[in-house]
């Protein structure tokens, strides 16, 4: 066997480990810079009418004819049939847990002591597994799991802005489960 | 259509930061895999480079800012970018570079520089969500995660110290490797599953690290290589795959994509049992159950047998299907797109029998690398053999 | 193929505000960091030979993109901090479209004995004159206040 083969490849690792003291006491140069680049996004049929039900308090679904789905978050085309979509269908505001996380957590990556219960719903009257992400709230963590039944928990009509957060999260549906 | 022989590979050293630029190491790797194929930067036709958001550099345009690192000077130049998916998608791109006949000789460098990303890494990955429906509710990309492997879980009944074997076998199978962030001699099980609870099921010691790197690849024409070895290492297949956007309207347990991948790549390869026909693999392995999730993707089990061979010590080095022989991310490091050092450098070095400690016993002929990434939807696969 | 439904009313569609706040750490590298540590102790500036080709890499580099080699710290050199204007520009708005009260003068300076050149600004007593193939030299910062980063290059005056 080659002296090669033997030492193995890569045969050395290149590159200087600069740790965060490194940079607190400035070891390294280094220069900061801070994005700020603010957007206005166009919403689009589909969700605009998404938002504004919501803002009364309803869940939306578009129905697509030819593979007969009924999709939530709405669509104005189905990427099945790569064709539009052909009329709205008003959902329940109950569903059923998909999937779920219990975060420790921010969207930032620090720590926070109070999980923030997280998942996927699948939303009453739309297709199986068709639904969206939300939060969780008024049951003891422990308890969330797969297959829950749930309700959505709304905002004050007063306080709703026509956002998915006009939701406040969803609850476990009294007499739902099991 | 051409064959494609690997003349050599390079990588730097992975940590969460390194003092050079992303120009600085790309040049680094793309020296050393020069170095390896024996051959000049001049003799490089073409030069395809690899990197995922942009965010992480700050750098827009980054493909533009590190051409020169990557020896592309003058040069018919690409950046591919698909995410987590890039690490097997460049090297994709460098292969049809050469298949099609437009090169000979096409360098593939990859790059990442997550360290300089404040407050976290975690805050660019914020802006790869919808930001109408899922943005507001400020979603963290290990909830994402967390969210995908309970749904594995729940579906297959998979325990946790099952899962938590992936990052024991990976971080020692990185002790041997010179690149390595988190090697680990020791580590156990309890170790994983007593580490920090970031998101449930989701420990501090189930995800790999955000790291600084760079990684290049060097493909030749099968007949050019010639001059080179007489028993080059080819690209026999390869395959890519992207399921909807939509991700909470398809249930999360299994990545279809990946399979559909995996198939393309095999049917180009002529595999047809890839259980008996495939040595070894490199599947993406970001979090822990995601090498088992890849597993079953790439078809090298049933669905939900993935922990069950892990348990059983199938997938250690020794084993009869050696997985993330590297040590995968979880060992080595995930500067995203560089993780092309694991995921085909390292198939190389293996097939070639030059992976010196890590080198996986009883000769292997065939492996396979995959990649993934977006929201869960990008599968990205290349088998090699020799 | 077009959408079943149409929005015909204006004032009807929706726009969801969003940011991308995403702040970041350059680390120089490892040419960076040798010239403005250089930079900060000096009042000279840093340029790296490629010995194969000649090249004098201004700001210098760790390699040459050319000869595709690495530049040893022996092929480094001391350079004047001062240069001659190949282009300028007189710019009369700011990044946010606003007039500027004194117009800014931006040139690229060719660095004496190298082969580099700088993006600096210019400050001179006469804005309006030209500033084509004049000598310049940097001012710098004071010493003590110096950081590491390219602001420690105040501006050029014209010799
Ligand atoms: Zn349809
Ligand atoms: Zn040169």
């Amino acid at each position: 066997m080659t002296e090669e083969k033997i030492q193995g490849h890569p045969k050395y690792a290149p590159g200087t480990h600069v740790s965060s003291k490194d940079i607190r006491e400035k070891k390294v140069t280094y220069t900061w810079w801070e994005v700020e680049a603010q957007y206005a996004y166009s919403v689009g049929p589909a969700n605009s009418r998404f938002l504004k039900e919501l803002k009364k308090g309803n869940i939306v679904a578009r129905k697509c004819k030819p593979c007969g789905r009924v999709i939530v978050p709405p669509r104005m085309f189905c990427e099945h049939c790569y064709g539009p979509t052909d009329e709205w269908v008003y959902l329940q505001d109950t569903g059923q847990v998909e999937t779920f996380s219990r975060s420790y957590l921010d969207p930032d990556a620090n720590r926070i002591e109070d999980p923030i219960l997280v998942g996927v719903v699948s939303i009453d009257g739309a297709s199986p597994k068709h639904g969206f992400m939300h939060y969780f709230g008024e049951m003891d963590p422990e308890d969330l799991h797969i297959g829950m039944k749930v309700k959505a928990v709304w905002k004050p009509e007063e306080e709703r802005t026509g956002s998915i957060r006009d939701i406040k999260y969803f609850k476990p549906l009294e007499g739902g489960d099991e | 259509m051409n064959d494609v022989a690997v003349l050599g590979g390079g990588m730097t050293l992975f940590r969460r930061r390194l003092k050079e630029t992303g120009k600085e190491l790309s040049f680094q790797a793309a020296k050393m895999a020069l170095e390896e194929a024996g051959i000049d930067n001049s003799d490089i036709d073409m030069v395809v480079m690899g990197s995922a958001p942009c965010a992480f550099d700050g750098i827009h345009m980054k493909g533009e800012n590190l051409l020169d690192g990557a020896g592309a000077k003058d040069k018919p130049y690409v950046r591919v970018f698909n995410g987590g998916g890039t690490g097997v998608f460049a090297p994709i791109a460098g292969w049809w570079h050469v298949a099609s006949g437009v090169a000979d000789m096409v360098m593939v460098v990859c790059e990442e520089k997550m360290g300089g990303c404040y407050p976290h890494p975690q805050t660019a990955f914020q802006t790869i969500w919808d930001p109408i429906l899922d943005r507001p509710l400020t979603p963290n990309l290990v909830w994402l995660f967390a969210m995908e492997m309970n749904r594995y879980m729940t579906k297959h009944n998979i325990k946790k110290e099952d899962i938590a074997r992936v990052a024991v076998k990976n971080k020692k199978n990185a002790v041997g490797h010179p690149c390595a962030q988190l090697p680990d001699e020791k580590i156990t099980v309890d170790d994983v599953l007593n580490s920090e609870m970031m998101a449930w099921p989701v420990n501090r010691l189930d995800i790999s690290p955000p790291s600084d790197g760079a990684s290049a690849l060097i493909f030749c024409n099968e007949k050019k290589a010639r001059q080179f070895t007489d028993d080059p290492v080819l690209v026999d297949g390869v395959g890519w795959n992207i399921a909807s956007s939509m991700w909470t309207n398809r249930d999360l347990y299994f990545p279809q994509y990946v399979a559909n991948a995996a198939r393309m790549a095999y049917k180009m390869a002529g595999i047809r049992n890839p259980r008996k026909e495939i040595d070894f693999a490199e599947p993406y392995d970001p979090f822990t159950y995601k090498e088992l999730h890849h597993m079953e993707g790439l078809l090298l089990c049933d669905k939900g047998e993935a922990p069950i061979l892990t348990r059983e010590g199938v997938t250690e080095r020794d084993g009869d299907m050696p997985i993330c022989p590297s040590g995968g991310l979880l060992g080595v490091g995930n500067p995203i797109a560089a993780t092309m050092g694991q995921k085909i450098c390292e198939l190389y070095w293996q097939l070639a029998g030059k992976a010196g400690k890590r080198q996986i016993p009883g000769d292997p002929q065939v492996g396979v690398g995959q990649a993934w990434g977006d929201i869960m939807q990008m599968g990205t696969v290349m088998v090699l053999r020799r | 193929m077009t959408f079943l439904e149409k929005q015909t009313n204006p004032l009807d569609p929706v726009h969801y505000r969003g940011n991308l706040q995403v702040d970041n750490l350059y680390t120089s590298g490892a040419a960076g960091d040798r010239f403005f540590k250089h930079l900060m102790e000096n009042d000279t500036f840093l340029a790296s030979e490629c010995k194969e080709c000649g090249t004098v890499f201004f700001p210098p580099r760790l390699y040459c993109e050319d000869c595709f080699v690495e530049i040893p710290e022996e092929n480094w050199f001391e350079v004047p901090a001062a240069g001659t204007v190949r282009l300028f520009t007189r710019a009369k708005l700011n990044t946010y479209g606003e007039k500027l009260e004194e117009p800014k003068i931006i040139a690229l300076i060719d660095i004496e004995d190298t082969d580099g050149a700088h993006l600096g600004v210019i400050k001179s007593d006469e804005p309006d004159k030209d500033f084509m193939g004049k000598k310049v030299e940097a001012v710098l910062r004071p010493k003590k206040d110096r950081e590491g980063t390219i602001k420690d290059i105040l501006y050029f005056q014209v010799l």
